[in-house]
């Protein structure tokens, strides 16, 4: 998310997809979405992290499938009607995110954007760049790559930390 | 606006925040295990002739017609048309993959042209003097593969000029000349490409190699008696045998044989005639693209590669109970008098295995723990794993086996990876495909027993397995050779009696032999071309000795060995000599009775004759062959 206001300092509104994971509200900068769908086929992996549900085909690239809600600690998503698959391009290849449903496409101003409160929606505060309030709802914008990193050993955590903030303040 | 037009969805990404996405996407199906550390090669360039892209771009065109085509049949929905446009897609897609393969190819004259400098050095060093020739400098292989050998050649070549090759003057001691030699070359060979580094030198002693490969525990005294030299010098590709002090002419040669079977490639280590060494590797022409064996397992498909595959096994149900045996806790299953360890692949992927109930057809979870139990309704229905005593289970399996449904019976692919060979019990097995491998996702590097995965033909995805890393998750390792144990002499005593099973063999086209199937060690096939003529017998060359062949003809008054070039030589072993029966195929087996005719047709070498399948087959005595050619052999003291 940082990357893309660094790229363009003078856009002076986002466009958020949101979705919902589990109960809470979240956005996605829409520019960091290659496309949604419906999980048509999927594979399963024996034995990998309980937060990948398996793998599937895009289009001749295998594509693993990330349960965003189980990813954030959560509990699972299940599967249903209004299930969809995110697929979005994170730092290292795209990955899909399986939400419990889609919202609305929302327009916000770029610098209206606040820091995230410590407890947003009992999702961890780390995964959020910041909150947008609109009339009717608060919207979590969530930090795509620092959900995709690779599990929550401390380690990993204080590393993308860091490096996160030397960018996102630049 | 639910969701964002494909166009306006283009990502921004840093470019400096991802180096190695351009490698990653554009070579994925190259690697077997993609390491971070070594995807640093963003950068990295190819040379290709201005012709190769030209036709590339012929064909894109030619694609994009056929696509369109293909859209406009498809409107109409016109089948015929549909075929056509079909073999069409079929033949450019081919012709294009074929391309850009070519377009990844590189000469290996690219790392080999790099050694005579290190060579040099470690003359200068030394004070040696050493001549390293190269020849198959065009040699084409992947530019992956070409990346990934560089550094194990590197240590072969330097091993063999450091330790290989002496000083001058101990070399004109032992009657060399001054200058050594190190023969380094490239060729290609059965679809493979085969590099050899040969060197004058002195060979690395096998005895001490052997030494301390026992110990460290990586054979045993036992089997290391039974070795033959070769053998023996091949141990210094075990991994995790160190000799850097002992025989440090093949030191670190444990990592270079894995660098290697990484490649899917096989290495080899031998003696040279005039006293030096040969190591000889063997690597496919490419990764991107390996055969695999497809095989399912609770309804998901896995791959496995071919050079992994040793052969596919499949015991009846009714055969379970008698093959299947357990060595302490470990299943085996006997094969041709060996003893092969057994792996549930759902176990060791911790699947849930399930079973399709033969009498109401629904699918319940399968809770055996062993495969030749049986399963208990009991059990099933009242959700507790029912503990039997140790006699309970003893009068089970006595009682007939009520297994018969064809659904029991026992699927197994033979899987070799190093030295371990394993059997891994599948559902069912399917077709054999060329499949194109892609990494898996970062966050699946932790499931080591994949090497990747593949898209098949419906579009679906399937795991490639990664056979070694099974092998260790099943806690397998090594444990092929601890089971060497002498089964299957009652076996083979039981059916004298009753049945023989003849091999079924011709030498000419009319005249069919046949010889009892348990006298046959081995039978493999030749080209004429292998066959030398030494002072007066016939010999070939066969696992790092001769072997002396010997035809029907020169015994018993048949028609000689017709004029085929693909030859069967079946080998025999009479008192310790081994001798190698020419004949040509096509054979088969049959089971007959004791009914050999030994009146009408016998003669020196035919112990009778006997009808199968309505033709008269000759049955060879190779025990009166063999002592009216070598008669010196029959004396327990032979020549050797």
């Amino acid at each position: 998310m940082h990357i893309t206001r660094m790229r363009n300092g003078q856009r002076q509104t986002l466009e958020l997809a949101t979705f919902t994971v589990g109960k809470e509200q979240c956005g996605i900068d829409i520019l960091q979405i290659q496309e949604i769908n419906k999980i048509i086929q999927r594979t399963p992996i024996p034995q990998a992290p309980d937060y990948v549900v398996g793998v599937f085909n895009l289009r001749g690239r295998i594509v693993t499938i990330v349960d965003l809600c189980k990813k954030l600690g959560l509990g699972k998503t299940e599967m249903g009607e209004r299930t969809r698959n995110i697929v979005v391009n994170s730092f290292d290849g795209s990955a899909g995110l399986l939400v419990s449903s889609i919202g609305d496409m929302v327009v916000v101003e770029a610098n209206s954007m606040e820091q995230a409160p410590a407890n947003l929606c009992s999702i961890e505060h780390i995964y959020f760049t910041g909150v947008f309030k609109t009339e009717t709802q608060i919207i979590g914008l969530l930090d795509i790559d620092k959900v995709m990193s690779l599990d929550d050993c401390a380690m990993t955590q204080s590393t993308t930390e860091q490096g996160s903030t030397s960018h996102g303040k630049n | 606006m639910h969701q964002p037009e494909n166009e306006t969805a283009k990502p921004i990404t840093h470019p400096e925040l991802n180096p190695d996405k351009g490698s990653n996407e554009a070579m994925p199906a190259l690697t077997y295990r993609v390491d971070d550390n070594d995807g640093s090669t963003g950068l990295e360039a190819i040379r290709v002739q201005v012709s190769l892209l030209d036709s590339l771009m012929t064909l894109a065109g030619e694609l994009v017609l056929s696509r369109n085509q293909l859209l406009q049949t498809i409107t109409v929905n016109d089948l015929k048309c549909a075929e056509s446009v079909g073999q069409r897609i079929d033949l450019i897609t081919s012709e294009l993959q074929e391309a850009i393969m070519h377009a990844r190819m590189q000469p290996i004259g690219t790392i080999f042209d790099t050694l005579p400098g290190v060579v040099n050095d470690i003359a200068d060093v030394t004070g040696k003097r050493i001549e390293l020739s190269i020849f198959g400098r065009d040699v084409e292989l992947d530019k992956t593969i070409i990346d990934a050998i560089s550094a194990p050649l590197l240590h072969l070549v330097r091993r063999a000029a450091e330790y290989g090759i002496d000083s001058p003057d101990q070399r004109s001691v032992q009657d060399k000349p001054r200058q050594g030699t190190i023969l380094l070359g490239a060729l290609h060979e059965a679809g493979q490409v085969v590099i050899e580094i040969k060197d004058d030198g002195v060979a690395p002693d096998s005895e001490r190699i052997a030494i301390e490969a026992v110990r460290s525990e990586i054979v045993s005294l036992e089997q290391c008696q039974g070795l033959s030299d070769k053998e023996k010098l091949n141990l210094a590709f075990s991994p995790g045998l160190c000799c850097a002090d002992s025989v440090p002419r093949v030191d670190g040669f444990g990592d270079v044989k894995a660098a290697i079977d990484k490649l899917g490639g096989q290495i080899e280590i031998d003696e040279f005639a005039v006293g030096g060494t040969v190591v000889s590797v063997r690597l496919p022409l490419t990764l991107a693209i390996i055969p695999c064996q497809v095989i399912m397992s609770e309804d998901e498909r896995y791959a496995i590669p071919q050079a992994n595959l040793e052969e596919l096994l499949r015991i009846p149900a009714i055969q379970v109970k008698e093959r299947i045996e357990l060595v302490g806790s470990a299943e085996v299953v006997r094969l041709r008098g060996k003893l092969l360890p057994l792996v549930r692949l759902a176990d060791v992927l911790e699947i849930q295995r399930t079973y399709i109930d033969p009498d109401d057809d629904e699918i319940r979870v399968d809770r055996r723990l062993r495969i030749a139990d049986r399963r208990s309704r009991k059990a099933d229905s009242e959700d507790i794993p029912v503990i039997l005593d140790q006699e309970d289970l003893v009068s089970r399996r006595e009682a007939p086996d009520r297994r018969q449904s064809a659904n029991s019976a026992l699927n197994i692919v033979v899987v070799s990876a190093g030295n371990c060979t394993y059997g891994l019990i599948v559902d069912s097995l399917q077709d054999s495909e060329e499949i194109v491998i892609k990494p898996l996702d970062r966050h699946l590097q932790q499931c080591r027993g994949y090497a990747g995965a593949t898209i098949m033909g419906n579009g679906r995805i399937a795991l490639i397995l990664d056979v070694a890393n099974l092998a260790a998750m099943a806690q397998l390792t090594l444990m092929g050779d601890h089971l060497n144990v002498q089964a299957g002499d009652s076996e083979a005593t039981e059916n004298v009696e009753e049945n023989h099973s003849m091999l079924i063999f011709r030498c000419a086209e009319h005249e069919q032999f046949g010889i009892r199937l348990d006298q046959v060690e081995r039978i493999e096939k030749i080209k004429r071309g292998d066959i030398e003529n030494l002072g007066g017998k016939r010999v070939m060359q066969y696992r790092g000795g001769s072997l002396n062949l010997i035809g029907i003809d020169e015994v018993a008054s048949v028609q000689p060995l017709a004029e085929h070039d693909d030859l069967l030589i079946m080998v025999f072993s009479y008192q310790e000599h081994s001798v190698g029966l020419l004949a040509c195929g096509p054979i088969d087996t049959r089971e007959i009775g004791n009914r050999i005719d030994d009146t009408s047709l016998r003669q020196p070498g035919i112990a009778g004759s006997v009808i199968i399948d309505g033709q008269t087959t000759m049955v060879v005595d190779i025990d009166e062959m063999v002592g009216r050619l070598y008669p010196e052999w029959s004396t327990s003291s032979g020549r050797r």
